[in-house]
């Protein structure tokens, strides 16, 4: 794995395909989780783009929107005004499937750069901001499921990979448990990606000033 | 963004002295600390030192303000900072 770097203007990492099939089904699993459809399967409508499902919006009016029972969700959509509940599930009500639409637009366009021929990641210069964004919900869904509620955590989880790292080089039984480390080091290999990508967007910013 | 003038000239119209809200942001273990300095200075356009002293506010004190205004502005913010994957609140002014 390599990581952003500007090339003709461009952001691109390179993946190699075992690392860009983990990265697209992560992205398109926060997708689904955010209700969108399963990409690459969407059926193609023959609709200018604008036009498209113009009721989205308006769906939360029709049914009152709940808070999320699912924490990972919670952390995407978070209560907008936690010690007034009526304030918050208006909040809710009002911007909820804008925000849904949004975050599944995003992650939509990151599976389809990911599933472009060849081991490169290639994010145009005016979408590294929103491929960042993208990057940072799948990483709040993947914190949620491994816990990370601190900073402390955070670290806690560091020093657990460390651990299984050293365990796996003196071929030694791992001490942690495997998803969770598997689950971490994919969480520790997408913030170090994005990291790049933000030093992509930043150094730019500064160029052009 | 070029939100930030039409904010104030808004506030300064619309804001009540008994009805002032605010948003705030609060620190999480994931975002990183150069996409908070970026989102701040791009959204809220701040000077980037301004803006990476409100996000060593967020990591170090657990939250900052960022804006503060009428409800309907802050719901705007709080949209725009949930939309970058911030968890932001808002609520009336305590002053």
């Amino acid at each position: 794995m390599r990581g952003f770097a500007e090339r003709h203007g461009d952001a691109v990492a390179v993946l190699d395909d075992e690392e860009r099939t983990v990265v697209a089904r992560i992205v398109a699993d926060v997708g689904l989780l955010l209700g969108g459809e399963t990409f690459g399967l969407e059926q193609t409508l023959d609709v200018p783009e604008d036009l498209e499902d113009p009721f989205l919006y308006l769906r939360g009016l029709e049914e009152s929107i709940r808070e999320p029972s699912d924490p990972a969700i919670l952390r995407l959509l978070p209560n907008a005004a936690p010690t007034d509940r009526e304030v918050s599930d208006e909040f809710r009500r009002l911007t909820e499937g804008e925000l849904r639409a949004g975050k599944v637009r995003r992650l939509r366009r990151v599976w389809e750069q990911l599933s472009a021929e060849g081991d490169e990641w290639v994010v145009p210069a005016d979408e590294a901001m929103d491929a960042a964004a993208a990057l940072t919900d799948v990483r709040l869904v993947l914190a949620s499921r491994l816990g990370l509620l601190t900073d402390e955590d955070a670290e806690r989880l560091h020093q657990e990979i460390e651990l299984a790292n050293d365990a796996l080089e003196d071929e030694d039984p791992l001490p942690v448990d495997h998803e969770r480390v598997w689950l971490g080091m994919l969480y520790q290999a997408l913030s170090w990606l994005q990291e790049t990508l933000v030093t992509f967007v930043v150094d730019r910013e500064e160029r052009d000033d | 963004m070029g939100t930030q003038e039409q904010v104030e000239a808004e506030g300064g119209v619309a804001t009540r002295h008994d009805d002032v809200w605010v948003t705030i942001v609060w620190n999480d273990p994931v975002n990183l600390m150069s996409y908070v300095t970026y989102v701040f200075q791009t959204y809220f356009e701040l000077p980037h030192d301004v803006a990476e002293q409100r996000m060593r506010e967020v990591h170090e004190n657990g939250r900052s303000v960022l804006s503060s205004g009428p409800r309907e502005r802050m719901e705007v913010d709080v949209q725009a900072m949930h939309g970058y994957g911030l968890w932001a609140t808002f609520e009336r002014d305590a002053r």
